[in-house]
């Protein structure tokens, strides 16, 4: 209950006050939404789109939500941005989304830092141990104890 | 004109004494409504006061102390979280504004 209370009013807050190049999209649970980004101010992601799902549980927002990048093949989002931190699965490497979490952030600052996250990268590669994160990845990406091994990015 | 007064109804209002458009950086409440897990705002639903300045609703705040995850920060700056003891006018004590809302006021002439 209080998750969804807060959820609620996140989410008024977003239509209220939109994101630029990102786009809420809910869906019949409230605890599930998506949300599209497009980056066109680099060049790496020109002309892109890209789709973020979260999906939130009733801890929140005592514990984050779990957030990762997922194709929509139906509408043309048939890619996972090459992004040092973000691997071919859509699992993204950010300490926000896990140790680095606090109450007081919120779906918004999520997106903030994703849409920054990817208009800063100069680098078009995938995590190094992308190819054996992969195979052995949980489904759940808060799952994953992640090493956050570089902050410049 | 002379006025008797013959009997008069106080109302009062109370707000804790913090900034109008402040809201609990946790539930993302006003002040003066409750956290997401009482029923009636006041003594029940207390506020604190960090050392760091940051205040929340006091059973928000324990919430998130408990989890281990918090490592005893405050959410909104990491610092470590510790009540400001009360050091005279603490600032989170309940505000009165009493007035008079309506009175039977008659006039005699």
């Amino acid at each position: 209950m209080a998750a969804r209370n807060r959820i609620l009013k996140e989410l008024r807050g977003l239509e209220k006050e939109t994101l630029d190049g990102i786009n809420i999209e809910l869906t019949d649970n409230i605890y599930v939404l998506f949300a599209t980004i497009s980056v066109d101010g680099n060049p790496l992601y020109k002309d892109q789109v890209y789709k973020v799902k979260f999906t939130i549980t009733e801890e929140y927002p005592f514990t984050p939500p779990a957030c990762m990048f997922v194709k929509d093949i139906d509408r043309g989002i048939v890619s996972i941005p090459i992004h040092p931190h973000i691997y071919t699965n859509g699992h993204i490497c950010l300490d926000l989304l896990g140790t680095a979490w606090t109450p007081v952030h919120t779906i918004r600052s999520i997106l903030l830092s994703l849409h920054s996250f990817l208009a800063s990268n100069t680098r078009s590669e995938r995590p190094p141990d992308d190819s054996s994160y992969f195979k052995h990845a949980p489904k759940n990406p808060k799952d994953t104890r992640f090493v956050y091994h570089d902050d410049t990015v | 004109m002379k006025v008797n007064i013959r009997k008069w109804n106080g109302v009062a209002i109370w707000s804790w004494d913090v900034p109008k458009e402040e809201v609990c950086g946790i539930c993302r409440t006003s002040f003066d409504m409750t956290c997401s897990s009482c029923k009636f705002p006041g003594d029940q639903c207390p506020l604190v006061l960090g050392v760091c300045t940051h205040r929340f609703h006091t059973h928000c705040i324990e919430k998130w102390l408990e989890v281990e995850t918090s490592k005893n920060l405050c959410p909104m700056c990491r610092q470590w979280f510790q009540e400001k003891t009360d050091d005279g006018d603490g600032g989170t004590g309940a505000h009165a504004n009493t007035s008079v809302h309506s009175s039977d006021v008659v006039s005699t002439t």
